[in-house]
């Protein structure tokens, strides 16, 4: 019998709320685990891979893993350096994340720990640490199956696609969706008559890549950070509004979606509300796609 | 008298981009040299220089920072007026582009007007004189 799952450590963005009107959501920030038997693929290195290295050390099942960077801003690296399996001679931990060349990958993440930013260096790590090379063809870790492309957020973030037990699970941790919609409708009196055309193709390209990477995906776990009127606000930084999020899921197929990066201000009843208003917008296209709430602790098989 | 027509090199994935340059092309009068894929833009910037490139961000496989860092390492590209033209309109990817040496960041949209400000400011007013 397989053990195949995937379980969220950390789902908040930006920074860590670990305030009681916040801790049904949960507090952490961004990390998932994907677990394929006894290979084990996590994503991203936010506060919520403090708790998940302290569970890896109770265990004496796995000892290598090979964790995902979607960027390298602090809330999904700033766990990291608590990372206790970094730390023990018993682990092989492989990393990965944006960078032309495995030693860029090496530089940006251990920049956040030289002095005087944090008393010990990655040179500190006893664990066999390997920094993966990109590999534009997608990479390969035991049974799972990984690919990446680019996402709207500012400077170069990933999207990854993991094939685990016959299942295609995309995590797209921040990601601006709709962004060049939005430019265009700020900035139409730009623009004659005869421009419009294009406008609209450009638009539609778009809209096409941004459906591309999610096409009829299993699980997708997707940034919903911001409401509509937070957005408003927000807009150009990097996130999106859930009503894009579960819009753009519904027209992809996505059989299951995962409302995720939650915003650090939104207690846990107004992330209820968001929820339910997803519900509601699914109800209302008539679609039958699964949507939850990522919560810290979840655990969902696969 | 008839001038020789400088070359522009626009490597975008987009088709509507690159028709859309190709119109901006016709009425000011540079030659186009528009590729899908900074692969298929070696055709040309393999061993030759345009008088400008412009030069997407997101771009599947190979992106446009990726590349204008592999263009910067070589002597043919050292010098290159290089112009980024990307969707992503944040301050971060302003000032990653100004790292690698690109003259400006063209936010999308762009309208012909604005295109046709930006050629004449780096190739000395062609497009305004066609």
């Amino acid at each position: 019998m397989s053990n195949c799952y995937f379980r969220f450590w950390g789902v908040r963005g930006s920074y860590a709320a670990p305030h009681e009107s916040h801790l049904g959501v949960g507090g952490n920030t961004s990390c998932v685990e994907i677990r394929a038997d006894d290979h084990l693929l996590v994503c991203d290195g936010g506060t919520g891979i403090i708790s998940l290295g302290e569970a890896l050390m109770g265990q004496s099942e796995l000892s290598e893993m090979m964790v995902l960077f979607t960027h390298y801003h602090w809330d999904h690296i700033c766990g990291l350096p608590f990372f206790q399996p970094a730390f023990s001679p018993s682990w092989n931990i492989r990393f990965f994340g944006p960078g032309d060349t495995a030693a860029d990958i090496e530089e940006r993440l251990s920049n956040q720990m030289k002095a005087p930013y944090f008393p010990v260096e990655t040179e500190t790590w006893m664990a066999d640490i390997n920094y993966v090379e990109p590999n534009e063809a997608g990479l390969q870790y035991g049974p799972i199956k990984i690919s990446y492309f680019n996402v709207h957020h500012p400077g170069v973030t990933y999207g990854y696609c993991a094939e685990v037990n016959d299942k295609r699970i995309v995590y797209v941790s921040d990601n601006e969706v709709q962004f060049l919609k939005s430019s265009i409708a700020k900035r139409i009196h730009e623009f004659d008559e005869d421009e419009h055309e294009l406008l609209e193709r450009m638009v539609s390209e778009q809209r096409s890549a941004e459906l591309s990477s999610i096409e009829g995906v299993d699980v997708l776990i997707h940034d919903s950070q911001y409401t509509p009127n937070d957005y408003e606000k927000k807009r150009g930084w990097g996130h999106s509004c859930y009503v894009d999020t579960v819009n753009l899921a519904i027209d992809a197929d996505v059989k299951c979606l995962y409302l995720y990066h939650h915003d650090p201000t939104y207690n846990d009843d107004q992330v209820s509300a968001i929820h339910q208003d997803c519900l509601q917008i699914i109800r209302e296209r008539k679609a039958d796609m699964e949507c939850h709430v990522a919560r810290e602790g979840m655990k969902i098989d696969l | 008298m008839q001038t020789e027509q400088p070359t522009i090199v626009l490597v975008d994935d987009s088709e509507a981009m690159r028709d859309f340059f190709a119109q901006v092309a016709e009425e000011a009068n540079f030659r186009l040299l528009a590729y899908a894929s900074a692969d298929a833009s070696l055709e040309f910037l393999g061993s030759e220089r345009p008088q400008l490139l412009f030069l997407n961000v997101m771009m599947p496989n190979k992106d446009g920072y990726t590349f204008l860092k592999e263009l910067r390492s070589e002597d043919l590209h050292s010098e290159t007026k290089i112009v980024m033209i990307s969707s992503k309109d944040y301050a971060q990817d302003r000032v990653a582009a100004k790292q690698l040496g690109v003259l400006e960041f063209v936010a999308k949209p762009v309208s012909k007007k604005s295109l046709r400000t930006i050629i004449d400011k780096y190739l000395g007013g062609h497009s305004a004189g066609a």
